[in-house]
């Protein structure tokens, strides 16, 4: 006799976006399970989304209430997420209060209505919500009926599993419960959390534990929405090696810019373009996504500073196909903007998208807005975050392109604001100098990571078309400084570099 | 929802060797709704659910007043008979049909009709059911 092999424990769909990766493949079929956490933690929400994933007449679930929310009132809130299929419940879905053989206090009694209801519906899925109800009052008192918790809640897995069901026990612990005996028993428990900074709210999700499964380690975010629950999986520190390119040049769009960079962005790359304000950072980021369109290259560009619509209105000034590009699903414009921002939300979003278009280009615009985006808990770690997100986009094989601003005044300069320049492999900076008493713009290629590119700061002008690189400022000094001098005097005028420059 | 509580009665009447009265047949599918719905929503969730449709019933059927809900007892709906014998079995029947129809509109004004409607649904007695309801059906017989 051979023990059951590990495709025996058939993998349980949970139906929640990204849970089944985080749980390393689902729920192992029969398993018992805990769901905890605080109030309002999404405990009661994402099993209602389990079981309306998985709950047919044949195989039903049968959802165990006891005290605490009133059934009327959980199936009223329940019944608003996309997942509630009214027409299952009563037949798919089969809703049991316990709170009468809870209130004797006789914890066998317990027992023997839940197993004999199960025996009686031969149900595929099992929920006890809140277990901690029952639990909490056999808590109170070492034992009660002939049951100690310890036992009850042994005698309850044993029957489940025989009975090859799939449960759930849904309890309010802290952190500071995990010796209570329901965790030693269990198979499986993900914790539910929610943390207010400020004044965002962030939620997350952690499995502490999952026999017979590899589950993602670590912390990840969730959200809840009328679809019910999402989790974005946390991004591994590195994913994969980046897919392997041919050091293809993409185009930019912008001539100039192009002999700058020599040839162009190298596909692949990670580009990060930094200017002040009102530098053309836009411009050039949406700039280089259309000459990828117009080369047959899917892309997506993640707003976080504007809203969508007005982002379009001002690209399609210059390029009136864009709109279209979007209709005929060459684009997408992903609008990022909520104030309790995961990094690993903005990931998925933008992974969504890349994979939905087989995008090749990816604008991230602007970081500055990306971080401002982020709950106040991700902004504490947005290099770290930072160097996760770009590790991850990047392994896929896109070129990703990212505006920052920086602000600066005319006596110094800065590469980038974000000092987020070791997650990038080009650095294109723009800044202002005064030239003849007018501001003036110029950028610089300042890096590309093993490949050779022009250092000269060349002046641009921003207009109705785009941008328009002009020639180098071969002839000035202390650029970078703002206020250019002019290296040497002009033929036939005076010495005075500045009287020659108004002239 | 009428018609739902409507069949469920004549569902009663017709199932009934010994002949039930229409008061009765609405006390004993009322019965059986309770039954089933505190299997739902508890004991006390469906004795408030009653409660609230006597109260909204009541209104138009004054012969509510003097009927006895007991919650944790059978039967839960008490003193029929004593209702017959004031208000006349016409008036009885058509009071406790009146209050049957106003947990359906009740409840399907807090969970949506549709699920309600499943809810109730499941209150009408299997045919396998029917041994299981004899005492209940015993007491309003």
């Amino acid at each position: 006799m051979s023990l059951p092999d590990e495709s025996l424990i058939r993998g349980l769909s949970t139906g929640v976006p990204g849970l089944d990766r985080v749980l390393g493949g689902g729920l192992p079929e029969y398993s018992f399970n805990l769901i905890a956490g605080g109030p309002g933690s999404g405990k009661t929400t994402l099993a209602h989304q389990i079981i309306f994933a998985n709950s047919t007449p044949e195989r039903p679930t049968l959802y165990f209430t006891v005290l605490g929310e009133p059934t009327i009132k959980m199936l009223r809130y329940q019944r608003q997420f996309s997942f509630f299929d009214p027409a299952l419940a009563g037949s798919a879905v089969q809703f049991v209060n316990l709170s009468e053989e809870v209130l004797t206090g006789n914890l066998s009694g317990v027992l023997e209505r839940i197993v004999g209801e199960v025996e009686r519906t031969k149900p595929g899925i099992v929920v006890v919500d809140s277990f901690r109800t029952i639990g909490g009052r056999a808590g109170s008192s070492e034992q009660l009926g002939d049951h100690s918790i310890e036992q009850f809640v042994q005698r309850l897995a044993l029957n489940l599993t025989s009975w090859e069901v799939t449960s759930f026990l849904l309890g309010e612990y802290g952190e500071d419960e995990q010796r209570n005996p329901v965790f030693t028993v269990a198979d499986g428990v993900l914790w539910l959390s929610q943390a207010t900074d400020r004044n965002s709210v962030v939620r997350k999700l952690q499995v502490v534990k999952s026999r017979g499964r590899a589950p993602m380690p670590g912390l990840h975010t969730f959200r809840i929405t009328d679809d019910g629950l999402q989790i974005f999986p946390r991004i591994p520190e590195q994913t994969r090696a980046r897919q392997q390119q041919k050091r293809a040049r993409l185009s930019t769009g912008i001539v100039g810019l192009d002999e700058m960079t020599g040839g162009g962005i190298v596909a692949g790359d990670a580009v990060m373009l930094t200017g002040p304000a009102g530098s053309g950072k836009s411009t050039i980021a949406t700039q280089f996504m259309v000459a990828g369109l117009r080369a047959g290259e899917p892309g997506v560009i993640a707003v976080f500073e504007e809203y969508p619509e007005e982002y379009l209105e001002r690209a399609e000034a210059r390029d009136p196909q864009l709109r279209k590009m979007i209709t005929d699903g060459k684009l997408e414009l992903i609008y990022l903007r909520p104030l309790d921002l995961s990094v690993d939300e903005a990931l998925h979003e933008i992974l969504a998208a890349v994979e939905r278009l087989d995008a090749k280009r990816v604008v991230i615009d602007s970081l500055s807005g990306f971080e401002v985006a982020l709950a106040p808990t991700f902004r504490e770690d947005f290099r770290e975050s930072l160097y996760r997100l770009v590790g991850a986009l990047t392994a896929t094989g896109v070129t990703v392109f990212m505006t920052a601003e920086v602000v600066e005044g005319f006596t110094d300069v800065r590469f980038t604001a974000e000092k987020v320049s070791f997650i990038t492999d080009e650095i294109i900076i723009q800044r202002y100098v005064e030239i003849e008493g007018e501001l003036k713009r110029v950028m610089a290629v300042i890096k590309m990571r093993g490949s050779e590119h022009s250092h000269e700061l060349r002046t641009y002008e921003l207009t109705r078309k785009g941008v328009t690189v002009g020639e180098g400022l071969k002839e000035y000094d202390g650029i970078i400084t703002g206020i250019p001098r002019l290296r040497r005097p002009l033929a036939g005028g005076p010495a005075d570099p500045l009287v020659a420059l108004k002239q | 929802m009428k018609q739902l509580i409507r069949r469920s009665i004549d569902r009663r009447l017709a199932e009934s060797d010994a002949g039930l009265s229409d008061s009765a047949a609405a006390a004993l599918a009322g019965e059986e709704m309770y039954v089933s719905l505190a299997r739902w929503i508890g004991t006390d969730g469906c004795h408030a659910l009653f409660g609230r449709a006597r109260a909204e019933a009541e209104g138009s059927n004054g012969a509510l007043a003097a009927l006895t809900l007991r919650p944790r007892a059978t039967p839960y709906i008490d003193g029929v008979a004593e209702i017959v014998v004031k208000y006349g079995e016409a008036e009885t029947a058509k009071a406790i049909e009146s209050m049957l129809i106003a947990v359906t509109e009740v409840l399907g004004r807090l969970i949506g009709a549709d699920m309600a409607a499943n809810l109730i649904q499941q209150s009408l007695p299997e045919p396998s059911q029917k041994d299981d309801s004899e005492q209940i059906r015993g007491a309003h017989g």
